[in-house]
C-alpha cells in the first residue's frame, strides 16, 4: 500500500505573523483515488493547495512526492513532476482559442520550448494532445473558439482540460465547480469521476454533494487544524465534524 | 507564413518596394537619403523595443542603453586608424552586448510592474552619466570613428560604407531582418510560451514553465538588435556620444512604437516613419516645432486606440 502514495505532507504548517493558517497537517494522497478536502471558509483549504503545487512556502514541515522532498522547489518544478492544479478563479488565457491554451500546457512536455524557429503549428503531437485534453472535458466543439468567447462553465472546463494537458499524475483542483449550474456541476462530477480512474485527485469544494459523492478519502479542515481524514461515512459520522463544520455551515444558511 | 495579417502584408510590401527605390531615384540627393537612412536605423531599435514592450511584455525605458553601447563597443573595440571587417565587429558587438544584457536581464527580471520601469531607467542613467563623466571614452563629446570598416566578405566586397546608397541599403537590410527574425521568433514554440507569458505569467508558470528564462532570453534578443541599430547609427554619423543612451531616446521610441501600434512590429516601422516625418515637417515649419509635435502625437493617440496599424487594420481585415 505504501508505494502508492503519489502526494504526502508532514507536519505541514503555514503561518502568517502570528496567525496559523494551517497548523501541523500530515496527509497521505493516494494514486487513483479522489481525496476531498473541505472545511468551512478560512479553514486552510486553499492556503493548502498553493504549498501542495508550490507556489506558497510552507513555514514548517515537509512534502513529499513520491518519496522525494520537494517543498521550497519552484512552481514550475512541481508542475514538471506531474503536480498539476487548477485555480479556483478561472485562470486561462482568454484571448486565444481553447486549442491554444492546450497547446502552451501540452508543449513542455514535447520539449523544444527554447526553440526560436520552428513554428509552434508544426509539432503533431502537441496539437494531439492538446484536442485530447480538449476531448476529455468535452471541449471537442469548441477547439477554434476564442476562450473568452465561451461560457462560464466551458471556460472551467478548459482550466481542467489545461491541466489534464500537462500530463500529470495529480491533480489538485480548487473548486472546480464554483460559480456553475447544476447540470454543468453533474458533467464535472461525471468527469472526476471518470478522471479518478486514471489520476490521483485533491479537491477542494463547497459542493457537498459532489464531495460526498466522489471522494474516496475525505479531509475536514477547521481553523487551521486537521480535525478527520476518512471515508465518507467515517466523516459524516464523526461528531466532531458535525460540531464543527456542518453546525456551522447551518448557522451560516441560516443567517443567509 | 509569418506575416498572418492582410494589413501587415500589404503595408511591408508597400514599404520596401518605396523603400528600395528611394536611393535610385534620389541618388543626387543624399541628405535625403541620409535621413531616411537614420529613419530605418531607428526602426530597427524601436521595433527591438516594440518587441520587448508589446510582445514579451517588458516595459523598459532603458533600452537606449544597447543602442549607446552598441556604438560605444564598436568604437572601443577598434583600432583607430585600421579599417576593420565590419561584419566580424558587429558579431562582436552583438555578442557581448548580449552578454551585457544577460547580466543586466538578471538583475532587473527580478523586478515586474512599474519597478521594471524604473530599474531599467535607472540602470540605464548609471551608464550614461558613466560615459558622459567618462575621460578616456570621451565625456559628453563621446568618441569618433576615424576609418570606416571594410564590408568585404570573403575578400568580395558589395558594400562602401561611404556611400550613402549603400549605407542605405545596409540599413534596409537590417530592417528586414530584424523584422523577420522577430516575426519567426514570435510564431515559434518559444513564442508561444513568451506570449502566454505575457497574457498569464500566473498560469503559465502553473503549467511548468520558467517565465524568468523565457523572459531573460527574449531581453538579450531585444538588446543585442537594439545594441545593432546602434552601431548602425553611429557608423552613419561617424561618432557616439552619451546623447545614444539618454532615457529621452528610450521615451522617444517608446512613443514611436505606441503611434505605430503597441505590439504589432511592422507599426514600429510605421511609427518611426511618422514621428520623423512629423518631425522634419513641424521643424522646417516653425520654431514652435515641440508645441505641434506634442500635440499630434496626443491627438493621434486618442484617435488611433491602437495606433497607426489597428487603424489600417480596422480599414483592411474583413
Amino acid at each position: 500500500m505504501a508505494n502508492d502514495i503519489i502526494l504526502e505532507t508532514e507536519s505541514l504548517s503555514k503561518h502568517w505573523g502570528g496567525i496559523k493558517a494551517l497548523n501541523d497537517i500530515s496527509l497521505q494522497f493516494h494514486d487513483r483515488q479522489l481525496h476531498g478536502v473541505v472545511g468551512p471558509n478560512g479553514a486552510g483549504k486553499s492556503t493548502l493547495l498553493n504549498m501542495l503545487c508550490g507556489t506558497l512556502q510552507p513555514t514548517s514541515g515537509c512534502i513529499f512526492h513520491k518519496g522525494d522532498q520537494i517543498e521550497g522547489m519552484k512552481p514550475w518544478k512541481f508542475v514538471r513532476r506531474g503536480i498539476g492544479r487548477s485555480f479556483q478563479k478561472t485562470n486561462i488565457y482568454a484571448d486565444v482559442t481553447c486549442l491554444e491554451n492546450c497547446a502552451v500546457a501540452a508543449q513542455r512536455r514535447f520539449a523544444g520550448s527554447f526553440n526560436l524557429f520552428a513554428s509552434r503549428h508544426a509539432n503533431k503531437l502537441v496539437r494531439e494532445a492538446a484536442e485530447k485534453a480538449l476531448h476529455q472535458v468535452g471541449l471537442a466543439d469548441r477547439i477554434h473558439t476564442i476562450a473568452a468567447e465561451i461560457s462560464y462553465g466551458e471556460q472551467r472546463q478548459l482550466e481542467l482540460a489545461m491541466v489534464l494537458a500537462t500530463d500529470p499524475c495529480i491533480l489538485l483542483l480548487d473548486e472546480p465547480m464554483a460559480g456553475m449550474g447544476h447540470e454543468e456541476s453533474q458533467r464535472i462530477i461525471e468527469l472526476l469521476g471518470q478522471l479518478k480512474q486514471t489520476y490521483s485527485i485533491v479537491l477542494v469544494e463547497h459542493d457537498m454533494d459532489a464531495i460526498f459523492e466522489l471522494s474516496d478519502q475525505l479531509t475536514v479542515l477547521d481553523n487551521g487544524t486537521h480535525l478527520i481524514t476518512g471515508t465518507v461515512d467515517e466523516v459524516r459520522n464523526d461528531p466532531r465534524v458535525k460540531e464543527a463544520y456542518l453546525g456551522k455551515e447551518d448557522e451560516e444558511e441560516e443567517a443567509a | 507564413m509569418i506575416f498572418e495579417k492582410r494589413t501587415e502584408r500589404i503595408v511591408l510590401a508597400i514599404f520596401f518596394v518605396i523603400a528600395l527605390c528611394i536611393p535610385l531615384f534620389l541618388e543626387d540627393n543624399s541628405f535625403f537619403v541620409g535621413k531616411v537612412t537614420t529613419i530605418l536605423i531607428l526602426a530597427v531599435f524601436v521595433m527591438s523595443l516594440d518587441f520587448l514592450v508589446g510582445r514579451v511584455g517588458l516595459v523598459t525605458l532603458g533600452h537606449a542603453l544597447f543602442y549607446g553601447l552598441g556604438g560605444y563597443l564598436f568604437v572601443i573595440l577598434t583600432p583607430e586608424y585600421e579599417a576593420v571587417n565590419f561584419w566580424v565587429y558587429a558579431i562582436y558587438v552583438m555578442g557581448i552586448s548580449a552578454l551585457v544584457a544577460l547580466v543586466v536581464g538578471v538583475v532587473v527580471l527580478r523586478t515586474s510592474g512599474i519597478y521594471f520601469i524604473m530599474i531599467t531607467l535607472a540602470i540605464s542613467q548609471m551608464v550614461y552619466y558613466f560615459f558622459f563623466d567618462s575621460l578616456e571614452f570621451g565625456g559628453s563629446d563621446g568618441l569618433f570613428i576615424f576609418m570606416k570598416p571594410d564590408t568585404s566578405i570573403f575578400g568580395l566586397s558589395f558594400l562602401d560604407l561611404d556611400n550613402p546608397s549603400h549605407f542605405y541599403y545596409l540599413s534596409l537590410l537590417a530592417v528586414l531582418i530584424t523584422l523577420v527574425a522577430i516575426k519567426i521568433i514570435l510564431r515559434s514554440r518559444f513564442g508561444r510560451i513568451v506570449e502566454a507569458s505575457r497574457l498569464n505569467p500566473e498560469r503559465t508558470e502553473a503549467l511548468g514553465y520558467n517565465i524568468f528564462a523565457f523572459r531573460l532570453i527574449s531581453y538579450i534578443i531585444g538588446s543585442t538588435l537594439a545594441a545593432y541599430a546602434g552601431l548602425l547609427f553611429a557608423l552613419q554619423y561617424g561618432y557616439v556620444n552619451p546623447q545614444f543612451m539618454t532615457w529621452e531616446m528610450s521615451g522617444t521610441a517608446l512613443v514611436m512604437s505606441i503611434l505605430g501600434g503597441m505590439g504589432t512590429i511592422y507599426g514600429a516601422i510605421l511609427g518611426t516613419i511618422t514621428y520623423e516625418g512629423l518631425l522634419y515637417i513641424f521643424e522646417h515649419l516653425s520654431d514652435d516645432w515641440m508645441l505641434f509635435m506634442g500635440g499630434s502625437i496626443i491627438l493621434m493617440v486618442l484617435l488611433l486606440r491602437k495606433g497607426l496599424a489597428g487603424y489600417l487594420e480596422k480599414l483592411l481585415e474583413k
